[in-house]
């Protein structure tokens, strides 16, 4: 468990990091849509969080860490009960077939 | 190379878009039936922290050249730690949470990116098996693991490519050759990353890699 707490924390860390260095430049298919002029139609859905960020906080890096953190810990619960679901209660060992 | 919905913009792309959900919901199925029959209890703490460390890594842009960035995926890195069926499951998580909550990648799109990314990141585990002959011990198993993942995002970039062309006046055959160029230069990204973190885990905590515990495995399908 003290590990699993140590993972989760260096993952808070790397995010704190990395995230002033992450690149803004467009993505691959970005680039290619701007390259060949495309332009994309405002989505029906904008998501809570649009872009990592959160509107209400208007330090541009505070606003991206905590929206990074958010998600970070949604994941985490959402797969963890994933997991739960996935493996039968009695089940111990690995599978061998 | 997350798809928003931005560029779904005419009946093919729309066709194409409930073309990859169907696909996509056909190989989450049976990677679900695979792994209820697979993983023990321990692999869930692993799921939920690899899982969690994929999305923080995706938000983490690096710069190739000509103004343009990229980030690793994660698929090949989530298929060794835990094989391929929970590896398409837990990108497959990851994507969710970005297309609901953050608005990166469509709703519509969403078959397509779950595809692009959880179904063909999975399935690049077949690929280290086939490099390595199954086994983990195999001294092929990191530069197996960076062919993978360059071929993960390769295969990726290329189903993306002809996703989107409805979109592109020159179709696919702009779409193609440009994705492809772009994403030769970022799956090299993601194979270095993909690569430096699976041979760290190796050294350092050997028993994470659950996943290659399932290379001898015969694939029954």
């Amino acid at each position: 468990m003290k590990k699993h707490l140590a993972v989760v924390a260096s993952i808070v860390v790397f995010l704190a990091v990395f995230i002033p260095l992450a690149s803004s430049s467009p993505d691959g298919l970005e680039r290619v849509a701007e390259n060949f002029g495309v332009e994309e139609h405002a989505p029906f859905w904008n998501g809570l969080m649009s872009d990592y960020a959160i509107a209400a906080i208007g330090d541009p890096y505070v606003s991206t860490l905590l929206a990074g953190v958010l998600g970070t810990f949604m994941v985490l619960l959402a797969a963890f009960l994933l997991g739960k679901m996935m493996v039968p209660k009695n089940r111990e060992v690995l599978n061998k077939q | 190379m997350h798809i928003p919905d931005g560029l779904i913009t005419n009946a093919p792309s729309i066709a194409a878009a409930v073309v990859m959900w169907i696909a996509s919901i056909a190989f989450l199925a049976w990677s679900w039936k695979k792994a209820k029959a697979t993983y023990s209890r321990s692999i869930t703490a692993l799921l939920a922290i690899s899982s969690a460390f994929v999305f923080a890594a995706q938000m983490i842009n690096f710069p190739i050249a000509f103004g343009t960035s990229g980030h690793l995926v994660g698929g090949t890195f989530l298929a060794v730690l835990l094989g391929p069926y929970a590896a398409m499951l837990s990108m497959t998580i990851v994507l969710l949470m970005q297309a609901f909550f953050f608005a990166d990648g469509g709703i519509i799109a969403f078959g397509m990116n779950a595809f692009n990314m959880a179904v063909i990141g999975g399935l690049s585990f077949f690929l280290i098996k086939l490099f390595t002959r199954g086994s983990a011990g195999s001294r092929r198993l990191i530069p197996s693991v960076f062919i993978a993942s360059w071929v993960s995002v390769m295969v990726g970039a290329l189903l993306a490519a002809v996703e989107v062309s409805p979109a592109f006046a020159g179709g696919i055959l702009v779409t193609v050759p440009s994705m492809l160029f772009y994403h030769a230069i970022i799956g090299l990204g993601e194979g270095a990353i993909t690569t430096v973190l699976i041979s760290s885990i190796q050294r350092m905590q050997p028993a994470m890699m659950g996943g290659l515990t399932l290379l001898k495995e015969k694939t029954k399908l």
